[in-house]
């Protein structure tokens, strides 16, 4: 039945949304080979649940339209509702500040004092104690911001 | 002429830490979130673990035996199916469901269309439709003696089945198919 088709596509689309979000993020400007694999078998796996037996190209089109249709409208909650954009993309958290980690924080996203330092030595950092705040973005990556920055901005 | 892009000035809508660093960290929301996170990790972990045990078919569970009173016939098949997904069920004959060396089996429409039948081993001798299903009539000798039905249904829900041995009481029951 055709309302299948589209049930399914909007099912595979939202559970993968979801299982993405609570796999959770992970620190780093590219993804690595490890996530690598869960991005395509995961993938992998829901493209078969959605197609099934049915692999007419009325069916690959309905389905490209329904999983558009549910980005859009994700999207467009996103812009309208804030808590929403939270729910969907998580909210940037601190794991250092004012030269003390944030334990609960590094536990909780395991992450490690390495991969801040990773961060900081792509800037030129040579020390954590050079470090003014450290943030897990939204979207995965770690922002070190050194305590230069903010030495020449009470300058100026 | 082209008409002005509209503009607005920019706002301090983003949190600041220590009025300097505007991060927009929301605390109290990342630890509900981590809430979550621990029950729906532990709802992935029911689901795997009655997945195994075959609440969602194809397991301990989802298998079940089925007779009637005299023995006629017994039905051994899966009571949760999976949707496009083969399962075999199993139909052996009593005694005296052997009559003038024949079985005469009485399936309902519902194994063939939404339960999906897809073969019958051995194939029955003859095949007659009529009173909403179909009877199948097999050469038989003497017991055991059993035929296999392969299934594989199309559309998730509900479904009820009717088999009966003719001359024998009828079997009645249901499958579940899950996504």
């Amino acid at each position: 039945m055709a309302i299948f088709v589209i049930l399914r596509a909007a099912f595979g689309y939202l559970f993968l949304v979801l299982m993405v979000r609570v796999v959770g993020r992970r620190p780093g400007k590219q993804l690595t080979p490890f996530e690598f694999v869960l991005v395509f078998y995961l993938g992998g796996l829901t493209l078969t649940g959605m197609v099934g037996n049915e692999a007419s190209l009325t069916n690959a089109v309905t389905q490209i339209l329904t999983v558009a249709t549910c980005h859009y409208g994700l999207a467009a909650l996103r812009f309208r509702f804030d808590n929403f954009a939270q729910v969907l993309d998580g909210t940037p958290l601190i794991v250092l500040e004012k030269d003390c980690w944030r334990s609960e924080t590094m536990s909780r996203m395991r992450i490690q004092d390495d991969d801040v330092m990773d961060m900081a030595r792509a800037q030129g950092l040579p020390s954590l104690d050079r470090i003014d705040m450290a943030v897990l973005e939204a979207f995965g990556e770690l922002t070190v911001i050194p305590k230069k920055h903010k030495e020449e901005d009470n300058h100026a | 002429m082209p008409s002005q892009a509209p503009t607005q000035p920019i706002g301090d809508s983003v949190p600041k830490v220590d009025n300097t660093i505007a991060v927009g960290e929301n605390l109290e929301f990342q630890r509900k979130w981590w809430k979550f996170e621990r029950v729906i990790w532990s709802i992935f972990l029911l689901i795997l673990i009655a997945d195994v045990l075959g609440l969602f078919g194809r397991g301990w569970l989802s298998k079940d035996t089925l007779s009637d009173s005299a023995q006629t016939l017994t039905l051994n098949y899966e009571r949760i199916e999976r949707a496009s997904t083969p399962s075999i069920m199993t139909l052996h004959f009593g005694p005296k469901a052997i009559q003038n060396g024949r079985v005469r089996l009485y399936v309902s429409d519902s194994v063939v269309k939404p339960l999906g039948a897809q073969r019958i081993s051995p194939q029955p001798a003859v095949s007659t439709i009529g009173n909403d299903g179909i009877t199948y009539t097999f050469d038989a000798t003497q017991i055991p003696a059993s035929i296999q039905i392969a299934l594989e249904p199309s559309f998730p829900g509900r479904h009820s089945f009717r088999i009966q041995v003719i001359g024998g009481a009828p079997i009645e029951s249901a499958i579940f198919v899950v996504p």
